[in-house]
């Protein structure tokens, strides 16, 4: 107990996130032992001081992910959504079995009701079911492309900024004739010729998306590399490796992160969108995308819940993804990170004079 | 000035010809001798290089190729499809515009008020929402359900159709508006803070004079300008947002051709028509850098 | 509005502002009392966070997001301003008060024009048409002594340079010709001789106006006989507050106390082995009110009684007020037990560059002593030239150069500083930067410890670069903010492999020790420390090597004057300690003159003079060095003597700025005494002037001036060199040095 009010006097993690000009040496020193290594090693021993140290820092951790929470509120609703989507598309069968195989005409487009909550859609088959197994193969295949957009995208920015000159600009010009094409007809082009199968389906998607990553990471790279902390590790003499590893990877992470979030929320919109226009996950497998593309061959027959529900799925997760991530980068900036831009254009947003590039 | 616009100029160049060269590459990695029908039977033996440097120059001298499914050259459907596309984005993009800065705007000067979550809100909305979703609903409720407006996009042919129909052209412009409203909005939201936290604007308000004036003269033309920037780098966008519009309203639009031309495999029309729209942004992207460079100074008038 | 006119313009009683934020109040202004008379100019002093920009702020009513006044009055000629209503507010703004602002390339707008800029508040309040309003821009641009107004007016401000922006601001701000002019920092952004034309402009122009200034600054050498009275301001509170002569001839308060002892100009008057008075801990945090007196944990007089008791603003006798029970200087009064006794009596501050006697000869003396009698130098610059490729023309190919540095020599014994003095886009942090290997050098040897590192391959040099390291001006940039103090500190020795990695963490404790800081400070971040302890950081990295050389490239230049003085002293203790050698970079000659036992001025890339620190700071041999040395604002007691009338001078014979009328359109001269203005476009690196660089804004420039490039030559001390066909003989330079030179043109 006394150890849980000594967790609670020392300095809150709310003014190490939020107070810039940081808190003073002395004030923080009373929350060394606890938060350092130290601590840490005390707990295997189990000794009752060390228990109550270990427990006090899980109450000083935990006190600290609620102000945190408090403090970004968006990134912190953001995240609770795509967490519960996720356990309702994952989770949400083990509760509520429906038959997602068969047919059954005698069903088909009942509005909701009680046993179809939401419904059910062309084929009699239960809404609310469908809505859960069609997410499943949404978030993964957007997860999957959105990561894989990400990586890809952060490697080319990363080398082209780094490599500067010649090759960067080389490089930089592709990506532009890339982000030129739109995504959906680059991706109606690829998909009318090979066939999409789903680990092609994330390849495609991945591969109109990372345009736009690579050149928010490079013009990251560019920034950190005229930062004065890695001048002053070329200063003491440290190599190209050194500085890539330890001050440029590291202070990049904030914006990838923030990037990843966007990347998976428009992996999410392009799957729908390919699934809508007939080119996504073929069946027998159906996404949300799929379940709108049914939907709209009978729009005039005013079956809402067969657009609304699916529809309403793919914009709250988009929307999920895209506060976390602004909730994000508000957090990243606090402590210390750049102001990370959301998107491309975003990135190019500083002047560009007539010298400047 | 003159060197820099020079300079990007260059730069579009060298962007258009990779994109023919993205293009070509695509239909050629394709299985199934996908370029003979394009470049005709002659070409089958020959090199990547020298069939991409034939269909270049064919493609340079105005040839587009023939459909292999209508009886039609690529050219004509173009000029078929263009015009309509072009009315569905520029109204949808100057309303967009119309829209979007004064929400930014607003947003910006009443920061973390309710009218600012709310609006946000609502940008999160139109952002996360995709257009053939948005489009549906507002099929459903203002064509099925109250008969506001048509289902469909205007079927007449040619420019002055389109516009003589205003009731079946309102759906699809106000949805590919609405979905356009979210990025510019956030867009100037974000570079209005910015203006609004510039020490000039400080300064021009300890000139006196109403708060309406500071941000009209000032807080307004300087947040605009990266919005021009934005205007042409959101181009592919625009153009993939018209795509699913065109083919949701059915709207006979360049999108729906080339929908159409993908799920029938008619290669010259996909490869035309991408080709031309990839060109187009990257024009556009440099309409807007020479917009730029006219609306700043700093850019406009170099120092002596 | 039609107040009395010989009341006061501005009364300010009991004023206290607080900035809301994060559920946290800041008191920033804190209970502020002041009168200003009218035509009468307040300088308003303190360090940063001491609130004197918020209480100009709230005169105006401009505070930032979550500012309010919650208590007190502001009275301006009759009419209570907190009381008004916005829009009332509005046409108070700009019309019977007019504000200057710190930074004027953030303070325009860069998409307007500036004449438009200028007339705003006039179409604004007057309601001016527009031909009235263009006039009135060309007006105001032509009283504030810029030449050709017509065309700087239809013109942007990025085409200005920065001291005629600052004119255009102030132009901005004058032109409904307010009762009051409030002027937050206006040089700080300044280099220093623009920055005395400014403050001269400012001065002319109330006497013209007959308008009253506040002059908020952090620089008592721009108070000093540019003001009547004085206001030190200190954790939100006016501490002391009087005529400017008597603060300066007898500070009362311990802070203004130890304001005064902090600056470098200072030196002369504190026994030589003390070093530089620096006022211990930090600034209250103005969140938390705690009884007593601010200053009390600060303050080297302090009693039991400070701490529980506040003191009130009054004094001895009515116009000297100060908010302290034991004040200084006065008879009878017994120091406090940790009280410095060697400074005992108070100071007289008098201005060090008028005594000539800066440095304490006899401290330097013996540093420099055993390092002269060797013979060779540590580092040896010789003939240095680093061009940056313009890149121009459709291809972006390279189209000129800018020259950054032109063949710079000089020379770096061990264990001594030299110095490198110059205003900005004079090429001295590219200096520091091919020494450190961050350039390379296009020509030109750098000779260190034996080997010329210019010639070396990259690799090898990489190995050496452990003997010289680097301190940048902005420690927080330099310092990673992903790393712990203990990385960041252990990073040289990963690097090079010295030391195993076990005894990293003694190495570091050591060196943390060593500068000042505490232990535990290797767990934190760079973010969680204030501006000097992060400083403290940076020079602890660049120790931690062992290096023979520290580049110091504007170290102190973003630090208060209390902190400045901290990071001195401590870069001194360190050099006695380890016969370090330090090249020390700043724009501030007094900081220089307090380090360097050898000063190197240099203008557009050129070392127009080098030479014995004492000897070139009192008996300058070049004009530009001389017109470095006049703008220095100087920390005197009376107004007298930092303008004494041009006529007298020695100097402004023929072809000083003084003896032109108004208005006679000389292209970038001024009208008025010592307030020119510099030329249109300030002196551009890529194309330099032939012959010698400086000749353009020279006095004294003659036709060989343009034909001839002046070399380094002896002049009339021992190692004293000068790059100028007529350098100033030692009689006359030596009455320059604490005159006023005829001003840059």
């Amino acid at each position: 107990m006394t150890a849980h009010q000594a967790a609670g006097d020392k300095p809150g993690p709310v003014r190490r996130l939020t107070g810039a000009a940081g808190v003073s040496l002395a004030a923080a020193d009373p929350a060394a032992p606890v938060r350092g290594s130290r601590g840490r090693h005390a707990g295997p021993a189990a000794s009752p001081p060390g228990a109550a140290a270990q427990r006090a820092a899980v109450a000083s951790r935990m006190r600290r992910g609620l102000a945190a929470c408090r403090t970004y509120p968006l990134a912190t609703t953001g995240g609770t959504i795509v967490v519960a989507m996720a356990a309702f598309c994952f989770l949400g069968p083990l509760v509520y079995h429906t038959d997602q195989i068969h047919v059954f005409l005698s069903q088909a487009n009942l509005a909701p009701r009680s046993g179809h909550p939401l419904g059910t859609d062309g084929d009699g088959t239960d809404e609310l079911g469908r809505l859960m197994t069609g997410g499943q193969v949404s978030l993964e295949l957007a997860a999957a492309a959105g990561v894989l957009a990400a990586v890809l995208g952060s490697l080319w920015g990363a080398v082209a900024g780094y490599l500067g000159g010649a090759a960067d600009a080389v490089m930089m010009r592709i990506v532009d004739a890339g982000i030129a094409i739109p995504a959906v007809i680059l991706l109606l082009l690829l998909t009318s010729i090979y066939q999409p199968s789903t680990a092609m389906l994330v390849l495609v998607i991945a591969g109109t998306s990372w345009l736009s990553t690579a050149r928010l990471v490079r013009a990251e790279a560019l920034t950190l590399r005229m930062r004065e902390y890695v001048q002053a590790a070329v200063v003491m003499g440290g190599g190209s490796m050194r500085i890539i590893l330890r001050h440029i990877a590291p202070n990049a992470i904030g914006t990838i992160v923030v990037n990843v979030t966007f990347q998976i929320a428009n992996a999410i919109l392009i799957l729908a969108t390919l699934s809508w226009l007939g080119m996504g996950v073929q069946f027998p497998g159906v996404d949300w995308g799929d379940m709108i593309a049914s939907a709209t061959q009978t729009i005039s027959d005013g079956y809402w819940w067969e657009i609304l529900a699916p529809g309403a799925a793919i914009t709250l997760v988009v929307v999920a993804f895209a506060m976390l991530g602004d909730g994000l980068r508000d957090a990243f900036s606090a402590v210390g990170y750049d102001a990370v831009p959301a998107t491309a254009a975003e990135a190019d947003r500083p002047v560009r004079g007539p010298g400047g590039r | 000035m003159t060197a820099y616009l020079a300079r990007r100029a260059l730069q579009a160049v060298a962007v258009v010809l990779l994109v023919t060269l993205i293009v070509f590459g695509l239909i050629r990695l394709a299985p199934g001798g996908v370029t003979t029908a394009v470049l005709g039977s002659g070409s089958a033996h020959q090199q990547f290089l020298a069939q991409y440097l034939t269909w270049l120059g064919r493609v340079l001298s105005g040839n587009l190729g023939r459909s292999a499914r209508l009886n039609e050259s690529v050219g004509a459907l173009l000029a078929a499809s263009l015009p309509r596309t072009l009315v569905l984005t520029g109204v949808s993009t100057v309303i967009a515009l119309l829209v979007a800065v004064p929400v930014g705007l607003l947003q910006a000067v009443r920061r973390s008020s309710a009218v600012d979550h709310v609006l946000r809100g609502l940008t999160y909305l139109c952002y996360g929402m995709p257009p053939f979703v948005l489009g549906s609903v507002l099929i459903l409720y203002l064509a099925v359900d109250w008969h506001f407006f048509g289902a469909e996009g205007p079927q007449a042919a040619g420019v002055g159709g389109v516009i003589a129909d205003p009731r079946d052209l309102t759906l699809p412009v106000l949805t590919l508006a609405l979905v356009t409203i979210a990025t510019f909005a956030r867009y100037m939201r974000s570079s209005a803070l910015d203006s609004l936290g510039q020490e000039y604007v400080q300064a021009a308000r300890a000139r006196g004079g109403g708060e309406r004036r500071v941000i009209v003269s000032h807080v307004l033309r300087n947040s605009l300008v990266p919005v021009v920037t934005l205007i042409g780098l959101s181009l592919p966008q625009i153009v993939g947002g018209a795509l699913v519009v065109e083919i949701l309203f059915n709207f006979q639009g360049m999108g729906w051709q080339i929908w159409q031309a993908a799920v029938n495999h008619d290669v010259p029309v996909t490869l035309g028509f991408t080709l031309v729209i990839g060109v187009a942004a990257a024009v556009g992207s440099l309409l807007a850098d020479i917009g730029y460079a006219i609306l700043d100074p700093r850019v406009r008038i170099s120092r002596p | 509005m039609s107040g009395q006119p010989s009341g006061p313009v501005l009364e300010i009683a009991g004023l206290h502002t607080e900035i809301r934020r994060n559920g946290a109040a800041v008191r920033a202004v804190d209970g502020v009392s002041l009168t200003v008379a009218a035509g009468e100019c307040l300088g308003l002093v303190g360090e940063s966070g001491c609130g004197k920009t918020m209480t100009a702020r709230s005169v105006m009513r401009l505070l930032p997001a979550g500012g309010v006044i919650t208590a007190g009055s502001v009275v301006l000629a009759g009419t209570e301003l907190t009381a008004l209503s916005e829009r009332n507010m509005q046409t108070i703004r700009g019309n019977d008060v007019g504000m200057v602002f710190q930074d004027p390339s953030s303070s325009l707008d860069p998409t307007m024009q500036v004449g438009r800029q200028i007339a705003e508040s006039v179409v604004v309040h007057r309601g001016a048409s527009r031909a009235a309003a263009a006039a009135r821009a060309v007006e105001m641009l032509s009283l504030v002594k810029i030449a050709d107004p017509e065309r700087v007016a239809r013109g942007y401000p990025h085409q200005l340079s920065g001291g005629m922006r600052q004119r255009a601001m102030i132009a901005a701000a004058l032109a409904c010709e307010p009762r009051l002019l409030i002027a937050d920092e206006p040089t700080t952004a300044l280099d220093v001789t623009t920055q005395r034309d400014i403050l001269d402009l400012i001065g002319d122009l109330r006497a013209a106006l007959g308008m009253a200034v506040i002059l908020v600054t952090h620089d008592l050498g721009v108070i000093a006989g540019r003001t009547e009275r004085v206001a030190v301001m200190y954790g939100g509170r006016i501490v002391e507050q009087a005529a400017t002569s008597a603060v300066f001839a007898g500070p009362r308060h311990p802070y203004t106390e130890a304001l005064f002892e902090a600056l470098p100009e200072m030196a002369s008057s504190q026994p030589a082995s003390r070093g530089l008075y620096s006022i211990p801990g930090r600034p209250p945090d103005l969140v938390t009110r705690s009884p007593g007196c601010s200053f009390a944990q600060r303050c080297r007089y302090v009693r039991d009684w400070c701490a529980t008791h506040e003191p009130a603003l009054d004094g001895d006798h009515p116009g000297h007020g100060y908010a302290c029970f034991f004040p200084v200087g006065v008879t009878g009064r017994a120091r406090g037990a940790g009280g410095q006794d060697g400074a005992g009596g108070g100071v007289t501050p008098v201005s060090a560059w008028v005594s000539g006697r800066g440095r304490q000869a006899a401290g330097r003396a013996a540093t420099a002593a055993p390092a002269s009698t060797a013979a060779e130098p540590l580092l040896r610059v010789s003939g240095l030239v680093k061009d940056y490729p313009v890149a121009g023309g459709v291809l972006g190919r390279r189209s000129g150069a800018v020259s950054a540095v032109a063949d710079v020599s000089f020379e770096l014994l061990a264990g001594q500083t030299f110095g490198l003095v110059g205003e900005s886009g004079s090429g001295k942090t590219t200096v520091a930067r091919l020494l450190v290997g961050l350039e390379r050098p296009d020509a030109g040897a750098i000779v260190f410890d034996g080997a010329d590192l210019a010639a070396m391959p990259a690799r090898q040099r990489r190995q050496r670069r452990s003997g010289i390291q680097l301190m940048f001006q902005d420690s927080f940039a330099s310092l990673d903010p992903r790393m712990r103090v203990k990385s960041i500190l252990s990073e040289p020795l990963a690097i090079h492999q010295t030391v195993r990695r076990r005894g990293y963490r003694r190495q570091v404790l050591r060196i943390l020790d060593e500068v000042g800081l505490p232990a535990d400070a290797e767990n934190q971040y760079a973010r969680e420390f204030s501006g000097g302890q992060r400083q403290r950081l940076a020079l602890a990295r660049a120790l931690i090597q062992r290096p023979a050389l520290i580049v110091a490239d504007e170290p102190v230049s973003a630090l208060d004057v209390s902190v400045q003085a901290q990071i001195l002293n401590l870069m001194r203790k360190l050099q006695r300690q380890y016969e370090l050698s330090y090249l020390f970079i700043s724009h501030d000659l007094s900081v220089i003159r307090y380090m360097a036992d050898t000063i190197g001025v240099m203008y557009l890339g050129k070392l127009v003079e080098t030479g014995p620190a004492e000897e070139i700071c009192t008996a300058p041999g070049h004009p530009y060095t001389a017109s470095l040395i006049a703008a220095v604002p100087a920390v005197v007691t009376g107004p007298e003597m930092t303008r004494p009338p041009l006529a007298g001078t020695p100097l402004a014979g023929t072809l000083s700025a003084g003896t032109l009328s108004a208005g006679t359109g000389q292209p970038g001269m001024a009208a008025l005494p010592g307030a020119s203005g510099p030329p249109a476009a300030g002196p551009d690196p890529a194309h330099p002037p032939s012959g010698c660089r400086f000749r353009l804004r020279c006095a004294f420039a003659r036709d060989v001036c343009a034909e001839q490039e002046p070399a380094l030559r002896p002049h009339a001390v021992r190692g004293q060199l000068v790059a100028c066909h007529f350098p100033l003989g030692p009689a006359t330079a030596g009455q320059v040095a604490g005159q006023t030179m005829p001003s840059i043109a």
